[in-house]
């Protein structure tokens, strides 16, 4: 349980203030008209609204794994912090190998890496 | 040998725990063949999206049957800590996580691997929507003639955020699992409290246990009504909706995982001239047609790829809500009866981790999924 304050209050209720507004503001980015804004930034209204979700997604997240799954504050926190973020690795590879690969890498491999072929 | 004696082994397994002997249990085994057999069974009895036949229904039981087998070992053996009243908690003893509840790390190794599965969900679908043209682009593009369908990705937002009406059920399940993550965290804080009569900790975990229950109900109830039923609108909205007097579910409009003639108005040229959308000036497709080398139409798409990575990801944290409930049932039942006292509160606190786990997966997939 947590044994610290947040600006002197219960921390699970201002964590949970924190999340509904944060939430209410993701709600609020998707309904709002961001036109004129993409079209300053030269780019689409959704990629302006996904970018917007996604920072507001961050700090979401961090306050649930902090205050709520007790990575914070705790005496233990430091070694679970370590065992939640021990994935991380694996999850990059698979984002960037898997996820942001381009359709044709598997039929565009170099001759040296396709079977039969291993630069011998 | 005595069952009572925490020395020796129980009938169903090694039940040292008092003095931190390993948990060697088969039941991990048995869960993971059961599992196994579930899954592939299960997935065979399909063939995209269509029922293959009753041939495979007995080995799914057979499957199923397996993961309550190993679950029951495996209860059995926990339930085994508290003998004639005790509760016991065995600590790791060995680095990095020495003195600390092998079931909190055993969780938390747990929700590690649910990480790597929604992750591997995650970059299927970023694979897939980088990587296939989407329907908009497609139709834009002129590259198709009506009557033969195109296959392009078409985002599950495209149908979800448009309109406030559509969002509404996601939007309310974002909420739901926020406060279902609060509920659930008030229950562990009056299970801890030890300065507190027995009978008001036992109404607090319960209200907060049922109230985190019926949050999650909603959620799956809002799912359903997404994905199934859609919902009729007071006739004072009806404007509002294009005129429209239901919101149409997922599967009313055809976006299914077997969707092979998928048809949307908005890829309809009769349609964007005859509602005054029009096309985009700057398309291929107006260009195309002003120069009289295309006819336009009504684009038919194969969605299979787009509507599937939506289904799987979004239906496999909705099967997570699910096991969520399971858990939640027994728990505010338990609750109800007395059962959670400062000692045995760990319970609470290691589904609650969980729980967050499952919220912390719905930050990612709302904004990716519903929204974009």
């Amino acid at each position: 349980m947590a044994h610290y304050k947040i600006m002197g209050q219960d921390p699970y209720w201002m964590n949970f203030y924190g999340l509904m507004i944060l939430t209410l503001m993701e709600v609020l980015a998707v309904g709002a008209d961001l036109g004129p804004a993409a079209n300053s930034l030269g780019t689409e209204e959704k990629v302006v609204t996904l970018w917007i979700l996604t920072i507001i997604a961050i700090p979401k997240f961090i306050m649930i794994a902090a205050i709520f799954m007790h990575l914070y504050g705790d005496e233990d926190s430091g070694i679970l912090t370590m065992t939640a973020l021990f994935p991380a690795f694996f999850i990059l590879i698979m984002i960037l190998f898997v996820g942001l690969t381009h359709p044709n890498a598997a039929s565009g491999l170099p001759d040296w890496c396709r079977p039969g072929n291993y630069g011998l | 040998m005595s069952y009572d004696d925490p020395h020796h082994p129980s009938p169903w397994g090694p039940h040292d725990w008092k003095h931190g002997s390993p948990h060697n249990s088969w039941a991990p085994f048995i869960l993971s063949m059961g599992v196994a057999i579930f899954l592939f069974t299960l997935a065979g009895a399909f063939k995209w999206g269509e029922f293959q036949g009753w041939g495979k229904i007995p080995l799914i039981f057979v499957g199923l049957g397996v993961v309550g087998f190993g679950l029951l070992v495996w209860w059995r053996q926990d339930i085994s800590f508290g003998v004639n009243g005790e509760v016991f908690e065995p600590k790791s003893a060995g680095a990095p996580f020495q003195n600390i509840d092998i079931r909190k790390v055993a969780m938390w190794v747990f929700l590690m691997s649910e990480m790597m599965v929604f992750t591997s969900l995650f970059s299927t679908y970023m694979r897939y929507r980088f990587g296939i043209a989407s329907c908009q682009t497609v139709f834009e593009s002129g590259e198709w003639v009506e009557g033969a369908a195109v296959t392009c990705f078409e985002p599950a937002s495209h149908l979800i955020a448009s309109s406030w009406f559509h969002i509404a059920p996601g939007a309310i399940n974002t909420f739901a699992l926020i406060i279902s993550s609060f509920t659930i965290v008030q229950a562990l804080r009056y299970a801890k409290m030890r300065d507190i009569d027995e009978d008001v900790r036992r109404k607090k975990i319960t209200r907060y246990l049922g109230s985190t229950w019926f949050l999650a109900i909603l959620f799956l109830t809002m799912k359903m009504i997404e994905w199934f039923l859609g919902f009729p609108l007071p006739e004072f909205l009806h404007e509002f909706n294009h005129g429209d007097s239901t919101i149409n579910s997922l599967y009313t409009e055809g976006y299914l995982i077997n969707a092979d003639h998928y048809q949307h108005h908005e890829y309809d040229t009769h349609y964007l001239e005859s509602n005054g959308h029009g096309l985009d000036h700057d398309s291929d497709l107006y260009a195309m047609m002003e120069a009289g080398s295309h006819p336009g139409g009504h684009m038919m798409a194969n969605i299979q790829v787009s509507a599937t990575t939506f289904y799987v990801t979004t239906g496999t944290h909705g099967a997570h809500v699910f096991g969520g409930i399971i858990g939640l049932s027994y728990m505010t039942l338990k609750a109800a009866r007395g059962g959670y006292t400062p000692d045995n509160a760990v319970s609470i606190e290691y589904f609650g981790l969980y729980w967050h786990f499952v919220d912390l997966v719905w930050v990612l997939v709302f904004p990716f999924f519903y929204l974009y």
